[in-house]
Formats: structure tokens, sequence, C-alpha cells
């Protein structure tokens, strides 16, 4: 027999009791629907993920200064930094091959006391924040654009304020016509000593929140003023170097290099390699679900099967009076089997394609109300998966039919004529 | 083995079967010769043997003891495979029920021992369509079993048995399920095929009247023979 005529015959047998036959591929749908669907939804939020990764940019190498180990005794008093990102560094690794930019950050801390001040006859004044601009957008919000003018400061002396600052400022004019306007940052201790620096705004931004931005040195200033220490920059550095290195390979390098001189380095790749790590235990567990559903669908297609082979006995030693050999019979009912799988498996595939898109619709309609800029397929089916769901049907359909297959294979043809 | 023209030979042909503690004699040394291209008819009372004799010479069987030879093929020492591929090429069986699959046309189902032997399906065809032809039922090749009456079915299965140019037909109650016209057909067809094809059919009946169309009538009992009787035929008889 050839394969063409193998595959006629397990069709057209399979074919004269279509409910039945249906309904044992039903179980193999199920099966392979949920493994397509539950891990389409893990692979798809997995790549999501890496999208808003790549978007930050892998590349990137954030570095910090360490601290020095501190004692009981100097508790209450900042600590001394064992490494310190000083100018001179920033401008070696400027110097690095594959070394695209270099940014120094200064944090000017939350509970340094700073008053915007609005010179002139409409005086107002609020309490901002210094937004340090870490240059790494969070994901999860709509990063900030610059709603006149530029969005970071460029020289010293230069301010960019958020739109929401300026209005509790008194400001309510269109922003393009702010650009220029000469503003007071006032510092105070807690002792009662003041001290005011000048501004010229430059940029509005979006930020919601009432925050400024400045250049490293102007924030290095106010903190040099606050702690009073006036070569602050050189004892103890920028708080944070943002390196963007050409391509992930350098970003990793650098990232060995500058750990062994003893600077705390992240790299958004360290975060990923941790997310794929919970991705895949999901995965597997969400796959498990699936694969206890196929056991199911193994027992139904056995069922199924020795129930064909019962009914089908006189058949079968028909065939095997005119010549067919146990091997004929054994191929013919594991192909039967093998298609009620196949035909589950891709009915499955299908389905759990159709209500992931369904689901991915929901998904994307849900954050749009709720504002998050994620975009992307939550329910991605790369070609490995669609590979899998069909050979999985096809194989669960063979192993359920092996038993049964051996079983009409052995039977004996004069007793298999005789039955009724 | 000297060849002479016959084509079966049984020597000292025993078969026992277990039946729970009893010992069942179904052949107890069966000795039988036949030549190539005659329509022998194994008649006997049920549990006679002569199904059992009929499946040990197709190869459905093996024998306890003794030796069947069919042409140069000892069947009782050929391995599995030699049986599977005797029993398709070299034999075609008739049924008392027909046994035609019933999802297959009739051309289908006369053309599965060449299924079988894995030829092409436009081959296949042709030949199916031939005999059908043969046996007056050209014009029925694509109908399904279903649609054919009982004699019509016969028929198919007649031509199913010649798919494969057999040497040897055995044929188990091919009138059983057949009133006595269709069936009078049907042997009418057997005897024709044997005399112009110069096949050699073997058929087990208990209808005297069917073995009747026989050249040779082989009586058993008790799984032995009892008589061999041989049917002169005059030239008009056979006309």
């Amino acid at each position: 027999m050839t394969f063409g005529d193998i595959l006629r015959t397990a069709w057209s047998n399979l074919t004269r009791r279509k409910v039945r036959t249906s309904l044992t591929s039903l179980g193999v749908t199920v099966g392979i629907f949920t493994i397509v669907v539950m891990l389409s939804l893990g692979v798809g939020v997995q790549r999501v993920i890496q999208q808003q990764f790549d978007a930050i940019g892998l590349e990137n190498v954030v570095v910090q200064p360490r601290d020095a180990e501190r004692n009981p005794y100097t508790r209450y008093v900042r600590p001394e930094r064992e490494v310190v990102i000083s100018p001179a560094k920033i401008a070696e690794w400027q110097q690095m091959d594959d070394i695209v930019s270099v940014t120094p950050i200064v944090d000017v801390n939350e509970s340094i006391s700073k008053r915007l001040v609005l010179p002139g006859d409409a005086a107002a004044t609020i309490a901002v924040g210094v937004d340090p601009g870490i240059g790494i957008n969070n994901p999860f919000e709509t990063p900030p654009t610059a709603l006149a003018g530029v969005l970071r400061p460029t020289k010293d002396g230069e301010i960019v304020i958020s739109q929401r600052a300026l209005r509790r400022l008194g400001l309510t004019a269109e922003v393009n016509n702010l650009i220029g306007q000469k503003v007071q940052l006032i510092m105070e201790t807690p002792r009662g000593e003041s001290q005011s620096f000048d501004y010229t705004l430059v940029g509005v931004s979006s930020v919601d929140n009432n925050l400024v931005a400045l250049t490293p040195n102007d924030s290095i200033a106010l903190k040099a003023w606050w702690f009073n220490e006036p070569d602050l920059l050189d004892k103890e550095g920028y708080d944070y170097a943002l390196i963007r290195a050409k391509d992930l390979n350098v970003a990793r390098q650098l990232t060995t290099q500058l750990r062994a001189e003893r600077f705390r380095v992240q790299s958004v790749e360290t975060v990923l390699e941790l997310a794929s790590k919970i991705f895949l235990v999901i995965n597997i567990m969400l796959g498990s679900v699936g694969g206890l559903a196929l056991f199911v669908a193994t027992i139904g297609i056995m069922n199924t099967m020795i129930m064909a082979i019962y009914e089908r006995t006189r058949e079968i030693g028909t065939l095997k009076a005119i010549g067919a050999s146990r091997g004929n019979i054994r191929t013919l009912f594991m192909t039967e089997a093998g298609l009620i799988g196949l035909f589950g498996g891709i009915v499955g595939l299908l389905g759990g394609w159709g209500v992931g898109r369904i689901l991915n619709r929901v998904a994307l309609a849900y954050l749009e109300r709720e504002e998050v800029p994620i975009r992307g397929d939550f329910f991605y089916i790369p070609p490995w998966l669609i590979g899998l769901a069909i050979g999985f049907g096809l194989v669960v359909g063979i192993v359920a039919g092996l038993y049964p297959a051996a079983r009409a294979a052995r039977l004996d043809p004069i007793k298999a004529l005789r039955h009724e | 083995m000297g060849q002479s023209t016959s084509l079966i030979r049984t020597t000292k042909l025993q078969r026992t079967y277990q039946m729970g503690k009893n010992t069942v004699q179904a052949l107890a040394g069966v000795d039988l010769e036949i030549e190539r291209g005659t329509f022998v008819a194994l008649v006997g009372p049920s549990g006679s043997g002569k199904s059992t004799l009929l499946n040990v010479i197709g190869g459905l069987d093996r024998p306890s003891s003794g030796e069947v030879w069919v042409s140069d093929l000892e069947l009782g020492q050929a391995p599995d495979k030699k049986l599977v591929s005797f029993r398709r090429d070299r034999v075609g069986f008739i049924f008392q029920s027909f046994n035609l699959l019933p999802t297959n046309q009739a051309w289908e189902n006369v053309a599965l021992p060449l299924m079988l032997a894995g030829r092409s399906r436009s081959e296949r065809r042709q030949r199916a369509e031939s005999l059908l032809e043969q046996v007056g039922l050209g014009d029925r090749a694509d109908h399904r079993p279903a649609e054919l009456s009982g004699g019509q079915q016969q028929r198919v299965a007649i031509a199913r048995a010649l798919a494969n140019d057999p040497v040897l037909i055995l044929a188990d109650e091919p009138t059983g399920n057949l009133d006595s016209r269709t069936g009078r057909d049907v042997l009418l067809l057997l005897q024709r095929l044997v005399r112009e094809q110069n096949v050699t059919l073997l058929m087990v009946t208990h209808d005297m009247n069917a073995a009747s169309y026989a050249d040779r009538i082989v009586h058993m009992r008790d799984g032995k023979i009892e008589q061999i009787e041989t049917i002169e035929r005059t030239a008009e008889a056979v006309a």
C-alpha cells in the first residue's frame, strides 16, 4: 500500500463516522487551544516587554558611585564615596571607543528645600523639585515632551519648568511666549540662611509634577551651597552617569569593566534576563494545563479507535484474508488516529489564534482607556508555536493509536471473519 | 517435490483446536490432490472440517501436522510474510456474506488486492473496470455496496477475487446468502471462470445442488475425506 492509499483509506474511514470523529478530535482541539492561547500570551507579553526595554535601549548602562563602608558613628553623616564619578571620569569614558554619549546626572535630594520664584510685579512662589532626568523613560507612562523650547537645558543658567509648575506660578499665557522669562530658585536652610539662583526659562515640559530641570553643573551648585562644600564636585562627583554604548556587546563589556572598577552598574539587560526567567516558569506552568487536556484527549482517541476496531473486525479480517499484512493494518489505524490528532491540532491552533486576536483587542482597548502608552501583540504566535501545536496534535494521535493499531494488527483473520 | 499437474496436495493433514479442556480434531489426516483448472466442491455436515481445510489451503490457518502444498509452496512451514504475499498475490477469496468495504465504491472493492500490492490508482481502476465488465457489472463501477443487490455484491466480490490473477480461488458458501435464482447465476459465473481462465476453484458448501456445478465433489465427515465424486458432463450439458 502506498502512503497515498493509506491516507485516502484512513480519510474515508474517518468520514463515515463524522460526529464521532469530530467529537474525538475536539478533545485534542481543547488541549491544543489551551496551549496555544497560554503560550502565545506568555510569548506575546514577554515580547511587548522586550520591545519596551528595546525602546529604553539595552545599550544603556547606568553607573553609580559606590558608598564606602559605614561605621555606626557616621550613620547620620552623608557617606563617603569609595569611587567617584568625577568630570575627569566622564571625559575618560567619552574618549572610549564605541561609546555614543556619556551624560552626568546630579540628584538634588527631595528633602533640600527649594522654591521657585517669579520676580517682578506678579511675584509668586511655589516649592519645586529638581528632575534629575535619568534619560530612561518609564514604559508605563507617556514620556514627557517639550511643549515649548527644549526638554532639557543645554547651558548653565538655563531652566526647563513643567507646565503644571508654571500654572501654579500664575503664568497661564501661551507657553511659547514664556520662553526667555527670568526666574529664581531660592534655597533656604532650616537655620534661615537663604540664597537665590537666577535662571532663564528655555523650555516647558509636559511632566505632570512641580519639577524643574537644570544642567548638572547648576544642580551641583545647589547642592554645594546646601552642604556648604564648595568643592562638592571634586569630592563626591556626579550621582549617576548614563553611558550609551554603540551596541549591546559594548554595553556588556563596559558593565564588566566598570564593575571591576568598583562602580555600581545597572544595565537594562540584567533586568530583562530576570524577566525572561520568570516568564519561562510562567510559560511552563501555562503549557502544563494544556498538557493535561491533551492527556485526556489521548485517552479519548484511544477509546474511539478501540471502538472502531471492534466495529470493523470483519473488515480487518477481510483485508487480512485478501493479503493485507500486519504492517498495513497497523499503519492504517495509526494514520486514522494521527489524522484525528492532526485535525484537532489544526482547529485548536486556529481557535487559539482567533481568541488571541479578540483578547488582544480587548487588552489594547483597556490600555488605551487607562492611557498606558503600550501597544503591541499580547497574544503573539511565533512560527515555532505553529509547528508545536500541529506537531503535538499529530503526536498525540499517533501515540493514542499505538495500542489500538497493534491490537488490530494482531487479530486472527479467521476469528475476525466470523465476528458479527 | 515433483511437479505434476496437481496444484494442491495435502498429506496427512491434521488440525486440532483447543476448546477449553477439550481437544477438537477439525482435520484428522486429509490427503487430497487437486489438479489445476478444476472446480472442486467441498461438502459435508457442519463440523466436518471443510471450512478448516479451506482456511489451511488459503494460508489463513496452519496445520497442526502434515503438509499442504500449493504449487511449489509448503504453507505449513512458510513464514508469516510468505503467507501474506501468497494470499495477496496468488489466492482469491469469496465469502458467504460478500465482505465488501462499505465506504468503497464497487471498483475500489475490486481493486483492493491491487492496492495492497501497491499498484497505481489508474492501473487499478482500469483492471477493476474490465473485471466488473466480465462479471456483468460494467455499469456499476461507481456504486457503493449498499446500492447493489446481494447477487450484484457477490459478483463484485468475485471480481475482487480475480483481481490479482490468482491460481486458486477459495469460496466459502458463496451462495449461502443468496436466493436460489441468483445463487444459480453466481455458480454459473464461477463455472464459466474456471473453464475460460483455467483457474482452480475450491468451494465449500453444504448445498448439494450448488455442489453439482463442480467437476469434483469431495465429501467430508469428522475431519476426513469420505468420498470423492467426479461429475462427468456431456458436451451438451456443458454448453
